[in-house]
């Protein structure tokens, strides 16, 4: 037993010595230190597209050195939201950009107890302006929104233009989550739009809950399987890695792949040599451009602008499969680009599942 | 005089309560330390990452707020494990009887007044709210319950299977009849509950409500039915041994599916709580997971309420200091499953802690496999 | 062989595809759309013959293991490790980093078996207990180390997740030949020629799937026809009796443990290694006690729970296959197009099973009892 008191003795003692090993950051309630954090929604830096892709932002704008520091915290349970935007606000950040719809109420909340903070919602549209009275408002509150309904219809239209048996498919995460619905009803437009008999089979994984429907690459790749055994010979992938596992399922068994929200010929190497394209939203830049734009705003720039700021959105080149996309195909797609950034075009897609 | 009965007292006391409390706690330390080791082992520094820990669970009166609401359906979901344990019996379900208690309770939340076409008043309209809940989960966890009286099909199983199906419902009511109709809101969830449904906060400003009164009354209610009736006397027996229980002339059957209505109850009692305490609406995605930490928090607790209690406390510190520990250090939050593991590793295994720190055995083992019946 | 409970099998396996056909036959041939729904079936019941087979070699030797979902996932994440850091940190090329993979998870699941093993035979642990510690065990160390080695800088892989050297073949047996070749000689009719090719899609399986059907065969041969396994089913059965005449209780039940352990390490090596090259935290997904549910059904026999395996697999090929034809769904039939009613068939099938209104189940006398000399 004496050896168990020294060595708790000597445990106590180390605690109190040891809290001069102190982290890195910097003091973020300084005003001349400009600090970013991010807040996940429950799940994971890693996923390899969303979290990732807005990590990045912030991670550019500490290289394009508009931000000094920045630092994220993965949320691991929804009751988290509110204490984990506020652990970034008590310690004076200066821009809390929170990923994903589900955090939406939570920012708009944190966005009207801090008013002095920026905040960046990526695909919230709680941001927007709902009602007609401009009181309700928040200055401070950008919500970064994306047309993925024209991603969808870009990459909708190269398949139903690429398929030689005239069926096309798209597996999805759930169609609770707009920007997934848009992702794949603009999948279905863009294919009625070119050739109205292309059979087009969209099914979305909306039969489990939202910690499952984004990461269960084997219900994709499995849906994947049983399309293809029905002569589907394009398919996208949109959902996270439920989406990449029926991505890498159709490029192993020699269909046109598709992927999402990033180009995936990059984060999917193993899919790479049938990947046709990926329905892209640019999130990376901007993220980088809003924190950029807030920086400006705090220093008496131009005013933040708060509320819906719509990002880009496009398709991904066709890398390996360059030569064989026909001339006419290509530029097809150019001019669909072109029509729809300017408005001439119109994908029809509501924004929510009704 | 005095001195020595103070001296007896510290004897009995120590020799009553030191095997129950000393080889957890003594797991709980060991789990630290090798804990700490992992986190050297990856490049962090253990003891920054410990204060951190600490400091994000007890630091600030808003950390001690959130670290009871961490532990409140811990305690709720822990006692409900604890207690089937107490009757010989498995019940991996409490998830889905959570799931079910949450649904029906933010259901009488939100609709009731719509149906009835007048408001309630909170003094009913809470207790409906819990209770009708609470019934819900003590239904769900009857069935494998009577499953396994009348057919001996093994609780282990079936209430798994009733988790799925549980958690199966769940998503279709939250997103088809039961979704939250607001344009506003896309995600899985009910309509907030009516404010005549809300359990009160303790302290203005703070998360904390009166639920973790109720989950302290709870336990207390455990300990007291199980040492103090009738009743507790037969679940217990049935526990230890089912065949002396039956030719003492107890209902064997009823005793099993009784007590897994209660461990349901109590379940279901951590859905409800959650939801007419904390979120006032229930949302897909919330609960995954108790099921699990609820077992391992019953292990540690020794399945006794006290311990149940205690050790929530310990669950929801780690939890919620989680991610302050983050903020600080950038050791990821999956150290605390790996510290979780090892303490319910040690505490299974209170042989090997025994053996480390040279502590006699003493004390009845906890025995709850009986192969799968029939 | 119990007819009455394979004839049970044989009538729901009929009912779900035939649902199907029913269904997608106003788009496909029915012959195609059943050969489909074989190969997701085959696919999916893989992992859970694997694991019924675990819990069949541990239980008959008197080990309850309930443990076999957390070695399955230790299994699926080392093998994976193993994978990649063969072919990402070793430039070894792809096929042999997989095999090395294959092996490692086996280790990796023989290891967290010893640990059960130990547990409940030497310390005599409550075995439920046991098997809940490997389980949360599992979690823990695979989250943790899969989160350190991936997504940290610093780590050897440089804070990325590499690229997983794919997935284990298709062994390609030439059916679709063999049958081609009967068409040839009997007039080469268009139906003949659809049969050829499904057929033929049909045995085409990767590797872990035609060991699990093997191994079938193999554990029914060694449990029921050899001294060895005579051995393990007296130590399960009557442990006092088979001590007396010499036989180590003990050392039967450590062997089949491990030998669980393998079986449980083959089905996380189908995760990973064959299914879908990439690690998700918890990704068997309750799969291992499907696994026990099978193992239970098939009344603790490699043939019965193989047949059970298959009506899981075919309950989830129904699934996706609904979701697929969603739009060709007869209004009569409207709550199918509902993937929640549809997803609950193979829970709803196994609460059924357990009841034993197909026929009682008979556990290994000695099954969970720690065996004091």
């Amino acid at each position: 037993m004496k050896k168990l008191y020294a060595l708790i003795a000597l445990l106590v003692v180390a605690a109190l010595v040891m809290p001069a090993c102190a982290p890195t950051a910097p003091d973020c309630t300084k005003p001349e230190v400009f600090c970013v954090g991010m807040v996940t929604d429950v799940g994971k830096i890693d996923d390899k597209s969303f979290n990732q892709s807005a990590w990045e932002g912030l991670q550019q704008a500490k290289k394009d050195g508009v931000a000094d520091w920045v630092q994220y915290i993965e949320t691991t349970d929804a009751k988290d939201y509110a204490k984990n935007i506020a652990t970034f606000a008590d310690a004076g950040y200066d821009v809390i950009v929170t990923v994903g719809f589900a955090l939406g109420e939570a920012t708009y909340a944190a966005a009207q107890q801090y008013p002095n903070t920026y905040f960046i919602g990526v695909d919230q549209f709680q941001a927007w302006p709902y009602d007609d009275d401009p009181s309700n408002d928040l200055t401070n509150y950008a919500g970064l929104n994306f047309p993925e309904d024209q991603a969808g219809f870009l990459v909708g239209a190269l398949a139903a233009m690429m398929t030689k048996t005239g069926k096309i498919g798209a597996i999805c995460g759930t169609d609770a989550v707009p920007p997934v619905w848009r992702f794949g009803e603009g999948y279905r437009a863009g294919a009625a739009y070119i050739n109205p008999d292309v059979e087009v089979i969209v099914v979305y994984h909306s039969d489990v809950g939202f910690d499952k429907t984004f990461v269960d690459p084997e219900w994709g790749a499995q849906t994947a399987d049983s399309m293809i055994d029905q002569g589907v010979d394009v398919i996208f992938g949109a959902g996270g890695k439920t989406g990449n596992g029926a991505v890498t399922e159709a490029a192993a068994r020699g269909v046109y792949a598709i992927g999402v929200d990033t180009d995936q010929y990059y984060t999917l190497p193993e899919a790479a040599p049938r990947l046709l394209s990926s329905a892209m939203k640019l999130i990376t830049p901007g993220v980088a451009e809003l924190i950029a734009l807030a920086k400006d705003a705090q220093s008496g720039g131009a005013a933040f602008p708060a509320g819906n700021y719509m990002g880009k959105a496009g398709y991904a080149p066709y890398h390996d499969l360059e030569n064989e996309v026909p001339a006419e195909v290509k530029a097809r797609m150019e001019e669909i680009n072109a029509m729809l950034l300017s408005g001439e075009l119109q994908t029809n897609v509501p924004p929510v599942k009704p | 005089m005095l001195r020595s009965k103070i001296s007896n007292l510290l004897r009995i006391f120590f020799a009553n309560w030191v095997d129950s409390l000393l080889v957890p706690l003594l797991a709980v330390v060991t789990a630290v330390v090798v804990g700490g080791l992992v986190i050297l082992a990856v490049g962090g520094n253990p003891f920054a990452a410990y204060i951190g820990l600490f400091q994000g669970a007890f630091g600030t009166p808003k950390a001690i707020s959130e670290t009871a609401v961490w532990a409140t359906p811990y305690i709720f979901a822990g006692l409900a494990v604890a207690l089937a344990f107490k009757g010989g019996l498995f019940n991996i379900g409490a998830e889905g009887q959570l799931a079910l208690g949450a649904v029906i309770a933010s259901l009488v939340g939100y609709a009731l007044p719509d149906w009835l076409g007048f408001d309630l008043p909170a003094i009913i309209h809470v207790p409906l709210a819990i209770g009708l809940g609470a019934l819900g989960g003590a239904l769900w966890a009857s069935i494998p319950g009577a499953l396994k009286a009348y057919t001996g099909g093994h609780e282990v199983i079936n209430t798994i299977m009733m988790n799925y199906i549980a958690l199966n419902m769940t998503s279709y009511l939250l997103n088809g009849p039961m979704k939250d109709p607001n344009p506003q809101n896309v995600i899985a969830r009910t309509p907030e509950i009516a404010v005549t449904a809300r359990i009160p906060p303790l302290f203005d400003g703070f998360r904390v409500h009166w639920g973790v009164v109720l989950a302290l009354l709870a336990a207390w209610l455990v300990w007291f039915l199980l040492w103090k009736t009738t009743l507790g006397f037969e679940i217990r027996t049935v526990g230890a041994n089912p065949d002396a229980a039956k030719y003492a002339g107890i209902n064997v059957k009823r005793t099993i599916i009784l007590t897994m209505a209660f461990s349901g109850f109590l379940a279901g009692l951590a859905g409800t709580i959650e939801v007419t305490g904390l979120n006032y609406r229930h949302e897909l995605g919330f609960s995954i997971g108790y099921g699990f930490d609820a077992i391992a928090i019953a292990l540690l607790g020794k399945t006794h309420p006290l311990g149940v209690v205690l050790a929530s406390i310990l669950f929801g510190a780690m939890r919620n200091g989680a991610t302050r520990m983050q903020f600080l250090t950038q050791i990821p939050v999956d150290v605390i499953s790996v510290i979780q593991a090892l303490i319910l590793l040690f505490v299974a295994a209170d042989a090997i802690i025994r053996y480390v720190y040279r502590i006699r055995s003493r004390g009845e083992r906890v025995v709850l496999t009986r192969g799968w019946g029939g | 062989m119990d007819w009455k409970r394979f004839g049970f099998i044989l009538i729901i396996i009929a009912v779900l595809f035939g649902a199907v056909v029913l269904v997608g036959s106003v788009k496909q041939h029915p012959i195609i759309i059943i050969a489909s729904m074989l190969a997701t079936t085959i696919g999916v019941a893989t992992p859970l013959t694997l694991g019924a087979l675990s819990g069949i070699f541990c239980e008959r030797s008197g080990v309850v293991n309930i443990g076999i979902e957390g070695m399955m996932l230790t299994a699926a994440f080392f093998g994976w490790l193993g994978a990649i850091y063969m072919n990402t940190i070793l430039g070894v090329s792809p096929l042999p980093s997989l095999l090395i993979g294959v092996v490692i998870a086996i280790l990796s699941s023989v290891l967290m078996s010893l640990l059960h093993a130990v547990l409940s035979i030497t310390f005599k642990v409550d075995q439920i207990i046991g098997g809940t510690v490997i389980n949360i065990l599992a979690v823990g160390i695979t989250g943790f180390l899969n989160r350190q080695l991936f997504f940290e800088k610093g780590s050897i892989f440089g804070g990325n997740v590499p690229h997983a050297p794919g997935t284990l073949p298709i062994i390609h047996i030439p059916v679709q030949e063999g049958i081609q070749a009967i068409c040839n000689a009997t007039g080469n009719s268009e139906g003949c020629q659809i049969v050829a090719n499904a057929l033929g899609k049909l045995f085409d399986q990767q590797p872990i799937a035609i060991t699990a059907i093997v191994l079938v065969i193999v554990t029914h041969f060694v449990l029921f026809k050899t001294r060895w396994g005579l051995r393990t089913r007296a130590v399960g059965e009557h442990p006092r009796a088979a001590d007396t005449l010499g036989i180590s209780v003990e050392r039967m039940r450590y062997w089949n443990v491990l030998i669980g352990g393998l079986m449980a390490g083959l089905a996380g090596a189908y995760f990973t290694l064959e299914s879908v090259p990439s690690f998700e935290p918890i990704m068997t997904n309750g799969r291992g006690f499907i696994s026990l549910a099978a193992m239970i059904f098939g009344n603790w026999t490699p043939f019965g729970a193989w047949a059970a395996s298959l009506v899981f697999g075919a309950a989830q090929a129904l699934q996706i296959n609904m979701q697929v034809f969603r739009d060709v769904i007869p209004a009569n039939l409207a709550f199918l197009q509902n993937s929640y009613v549809v997803g609950l068939t193979p829970y709803i099938l196994t609460m059924i099973i357990l009841t034993g209104i197909i026929g009682k189940t008979i556990p290994p006398a000695a099954d969970g009892q720690p065996y004091e000399k």
